[in-house]
């Protein structure tokens, strides 16, 4: 369903020159599955979920969604997907039922399929209290359930959820989990990015750990438990980040080193 | 692009704004509220201004003549001027006051000298706080009719000499100047009066001084005159407020979205960035020309009736040339105001995608209004007037044109609104461009947040050097340039013989131009010499080059001549040249004309313009682009608008030579020829022509000073020179390594 091959995307940045967000990452992720993205803050893990959404383009590689290429058919591809952003990113001025209407015929979908759709959505997230009620009026939680919906109204293939609760209560956090799943019990590919160890564990099937850009590890959370022998996901996520920091840092010392041995002034 | 698409934007996002408070206060609230409000104070301080009374000091009063009575019960006589009668408070000084009595003294003492009464009396008028004096130093009385008129006049010429009185204001002081128009009024009326009284009192005809009667008389008819003051007005109105109408939406649409990160799930919906562009346009588009108009019908509405209440409040005599707009303006109004919005809109719009915040977004608007007045106030000059030159200029040409069209000047209308059409047009389709160029660039939509500091900037632009100058530097050097350029202008004297002059001219060619584009190849590439394309060429090329500029001479000797008819010099630029040509007179041969004129030019500007600046410029896809806008920037540095416009034109002859062969030696020999050419066109005279029978072909004069080519031969040598240019086109241009030191701008859909 999503295949990346040797994804790269570098920036250029006046403090630090040119900035590489990701490092050539690569991974699948299949339908029926939610494949997690686990890393820290600039681990690469928007970056990676804007490429799938042909919101960025890469610098190198490539990335296929549901048989489509973000590079070369990014129309095609946005159809496949719906994207939920941890901002909520929804209008403040519009209420919620304009909002998912407004969605569902950027996606070309007729207006008596749509009103039936939404009105089976709104049923389903407890939403018909709010239908009229203008976004910015909303508490989070339920900014975060239109957000969700807008996403689904056109019934894509394949979700994203970027940090998708972030900032929620527990209970909104879990009812957006609890969502996560029954997608993808539906048969959905989703692809899901956070930094909340717990949520990883219980929802994904898959899980890459990032940290700058590249993928330190990959499986599915029982395999990665047993090929790095720990099974507390924390502490495992820790060890590999803590080990990849200590290895950068090397590894500029030993650049260092090795500039000031061949500088002329050396000798 | 998909039709729906770009409605159903354009309908949510024109809800949105709707809903949106700032908005509606901006469009409709402030224009229904502010104007009512403005207009009310306005008649509030007019009114105060007209009931305010005029504090008058009139000292000698008891001098004036019993007839005609200037001064009744204490007041100026209403025969006179009964409207300012009421309106001046008289203070008279009479025999016995100390004020008085110190100032006829003063005033015999000083024997006449206007200078020290005046003095005195303005010294009084501030102590007493008066807004104007009277100082009436002798009696008034009728003059008696001498016996023989003629005989008096002739023996004694002082004889009869004219009653002196002082009227005395502070022009400085608006009060003071009110009080002067209401006195003089009233003193010119009982002046004409005294002057009649005189004639009969000496049974003399008063018709024998009437002199010669003008009788004046205005053509105009009341539409015509009421068209003629609105036609100043209501292009200014509809300007600024579609402009002003296009900013506040145009940041909430962008720097807002982007701020609340809505912008980011729009994009990755099905809707492509130049639908999304398109229906941000329409709904910016909307707005600014609802705001245009709701204020121009509230500021309508207000300044009738407020006219209307003063001009009834001034009786008759105030009748105000300004009435109720004719119909057809207001529908011009509307039909121009579809192209104004839309240029400003699209402006608006790109400079707001810009902005990460809507704080940014009005940081880039405010040089965006400051750009756009020059072009507005132009048509309110009184001598602007709707001609091929001023047709050509974006917003003005615009302007005057619907100045024209409410005057109902048609035939002028029709003969200026193609190029006023296309000139608009184009800039509009330009800014639409902008607009998607901006929504489809992944560096603008997604521009990060960057501390900004000298020492990690220069650290950046050294790390960051490529090997051929950016787009960044070609722009910078362009700017420095004319910078320079505006600046030395302030530093350099008027040259008095043709060494000063020589010096001078290359002084500045190497210090604002040369200096500048070799520093920055230096400092801001990794190849300075490839930068400033100082390549060899073959042998062809650079004889092809000069034959061009030899060929093509007649057809730019002719576009100068066209253009000097379009746009005539000014006397100060008539002067410049007349100074030139003197100055050349002294020059040491024509050989040094020829060094200064067209060698020295041709080797610095060449270096900059088609070497610094073209390279940079090449950074953009294409061939054509850089050739323009390296041209724009030639035409400019060359500051006066008659020579912009020419050397725009050669520059983009030079500069496709410089593309097709990769040198700026030809672009050297064919800039030295052509100059070499208008001096020795200039320098022509009778005798050389004459003996020449090769140059007796070519050129004839009509005057016997000026040459010109022949109407034959210059379209011959035109055909030639075209060829030429074509031959130069079709020379094997490998695609230059350019795309790999740069990449590929991205492409979004």
């Amino acid at each position: 369903m999503i295949h990346v091959r040797k994804l790269k995307k570098t920036y250029q940045d006046i403090q630090s020159g040119q900035f590489t967000a990701l490092a050539g990452i690569s991974f699948d992720a299949m339908p029926g599955q939610i494949y997690g993205l686990l890393g820290p803050n600039g681990a690469g893990k928007t970056t990676a979920l804007r490429i799938l959404s042909t919101v960025l383009k890469p610098t190198e590689g490539s990335a296929v969604v549901n048989g489509f290429n973000v590079t070369q058919q990014p129309e095609q591809v946005r159809r496949q997907i719906g994207f939920v952003s941890c901002n909520t990113a929804i209008y403040d001025r519009m209420t919620s039922w304009e909002l998912v209407q407004y969605f569902g015929q950027l996606y070309g979908m007729p207006l008596d399929r749509l009103h039936s759709k939404m009105n089976a959505l709104f049923d389903r997230f407890q939403m018909n209290e709010i239908r009229d009620v203008l976004c910015s009026k909303m508490s989070t939680g339920m900014k975060q359930k239109v957000s969700i919906v807008r996403a689904m109204i056109h019934n894509p293939p394949v979700l994203i959820f970027d940090e998708a609760t972030s900032g929620l209560d527990i209970l909104v956090a879990r009812e957006v989990l609890k969502t996560v799943e029954q997608l993808r019990d539906q048969g959905k590919c989703i692809v899901f990015s956070s930094h909340i160890m717990s949520e990883v564990k219980r929802l994904c099937d898959r899980v890459a750990i990032m940290n700058r850009g590249v993928i330190l590890a990959e499986g599915t959370p029982a395999h990665l438990a047993e090929k790095h022998q720990e099974d507390d996901m924390e502490e495992l996520f820790y060890q590999l980040i803590s080990r990849s920091e200590a290895q950068l840092e090397a590894d500029k010392n030993a650049a260092m080193v090795t500039h000031n041995l061949t500088s002329p002034l050396a000798n | 692009m998909n039709w729906p698409t770009i409605k159903l934007i354009f309908r949510r996002e024109l809800r949105d704004q709707l809903r949106d408070r700032r908005t509606l206060f901006t469009v409709a609230i402030l224009p229904m509220l502010l104007y009512p409000l403005m207009g009310m104070a306005m008649m509030q301080v007019a009114q105060f201004m007209r009931e305010s009374p005029s504090r008058v000091w009139i000292v000698g009063e008891e001098k004036l003549p019993a007839s005609p009575p200037l001064i009744v019960s204490g007041k100026f006589n209403p025969t006179f001027g009964s409207a300012e009668s009421q309106l001046i408070e008289l203070i008279s000084s009479t025999a016995g006051d100390g004020h008085f009595e110190s100032l006829i003294k003063s005033a015999t003492s000083s024997a006449g000298d206007s200078s020290s009464v005046e003095e005195i009396l303005r010294l009084e008028m501030q102590k007493r706080k008066m807004d104007l004096a009277i100082f009436i130093p002798n009696p008034i009385e009728i003059p008696e009719r001498p016996d023989s008129l003629i005989e008096s006049e002739a023996n004694n010429p002082q004889s009869s000499p004219a009653t002196q009185v002082f009227v005395l204001t502070d022009s400085a002081i608006d009060k003071s100047r009110i009080a002067s128009e209401r006195v003089n009024r009233i003193l010119n009326q009982w002046s004409k009066e005294f002057s009649k009284e005189t004639l009969v009192a000496n049974e003399i005809p008063t018709s024998m001084i009437q002199g010669v009667v003008f009788t004046t008389g205005d053509v105009a008819n009341k539409t015509g005159k009421q068209a003629a003051a609105w036609s100043k007005i209501l292009p200014f109105i509809i300007m600024i407020w579609s402009l002003t109408g296009a900013f506040y939406p145009a940041i909430d649409l962008c720097a807002g979205e982007k701020e609340r990160g809505t912008f980011e799930t729009l994009l990755s919906s099905p809707a492509a960035r130049s639908e999304i562009a398109f229906g941000k346009l329409l709904t910016v588009m909307t707005f600014s020309m609802a705001t245009s108009f709701l204020n121009l019908l509230s500021m309508g509405f207000t300044g009738i009736f407020v006219l209307t209440k003063l001009g009834n409040g001034m009786g008759a005599g105030g009748a105000l040339p300004i009435g109720i707009p004719p119909l057809a303006s207001i529908g011009w109004l509307l039909l121009a105001l579809i192209p104004i919005s839309a240029l400003f809109s699209a402006v608006a719009l790109a400079a707001a995608a810009f902005a990460r915040s809507s704080k940014e977004g009005q940081y880039y608007l405010v040089p965006l209004l400051m750009i756009s007045m020059p072009l507005m106030m132009i048509p309110m000059l009184p001598s602007a007037e709707l001609d091929f030159g001023t047709s050509l200029i974006p917003v003005s040409g615009l302007m005057l044109l619907l100045r024209s069209l409410i005057e109902a000047n048609y035939t002028d209308c029709l003969k200026y609104a193609a190029p006023v059409c296309a000139i608009n047009l184009g800039c509009c389709w330009l800014a639409v461009r902008w607009v998607i160029h901006q929504f489809n660039s992944e560096t603008v939509l997604f521009r990060a947040s960057e501390r900004f500091g000298i020492g990690a900037w220069i650290k950046h632009i050294m790390r960051e050097r490529r090997s051929l100058p950016s787009l960044g530097s070609a722009v910078l050097c362009g700017v420095v340039i004319l910078v320079a350029k505006f600046f030395i202008g302030f530093a350099v004297t008027a040259p008095q013989n043709f060494g000063q002059f020589a010096f001078q001219t290359v002084i500045i060619l190497v210090a604002t131009i040369f200096i500048p584009s070799v520093m920055m190849a230096l400092f801001l590439t990794r190849n300075p010499r490839k930068s400033l394309r100082l390549n060899g060429c073959k042998i062809t090329m650079a004889a092809a080059a000069v034959l061009a500029a030899i060929f093509l001479n007649p057809a730019f000797t002719w576009l100068t001549g066209f253009i000097m008819h379009i746009y005539p010099p000014s006397g100060d630029i008539l002067m410049l040249q007349e100074a030139v040509s003197r100055i050349l007179g002294s020059a040491p041969g024509l050989w040094a004309i020829i060094l200064v004129f067209a060698l020295a030019p041709a080797v610095f500007e060449e270096i900059a313009f088609r070497g610094f600046i073209l390279s940079g410029f090449q950074s953009i896809q294409g061939k054509w682009k850089p050739i323009l806008l390296t041209s724009l920037m030639f035409g400019l540095a060359h500051g006066i608008i008659q020579q912009t416009l020419i050397t725009f034109v050669i520059g983009l002859v030079l500069g496709l030579i410089a593309i097709q062969t990769k040198s700026i030696l030809p672009c050297i020999l064919f800039h030295l020829t052509h100059n070499s050419l208008a001096v020795l066109l200039s320098q022509a005279n009778r005798t050389v022509v004459e003996q020449s029978p090769v140059l007796r072909q070519y050129l004839y004069s009509t005057d016997g000073q000026n040459y010109q080519y022949a109407t034959f031969p210059a379209i011959l040598m035109t055909v030639v020179g075209v060829m030429l240019i074509i031959w130069f086109l079709q020379l094997d241009t490998k695609p230059s390594n350019r795309s790999v030191a740069y990449g590929q701008v991205p492409n979004l859909n």
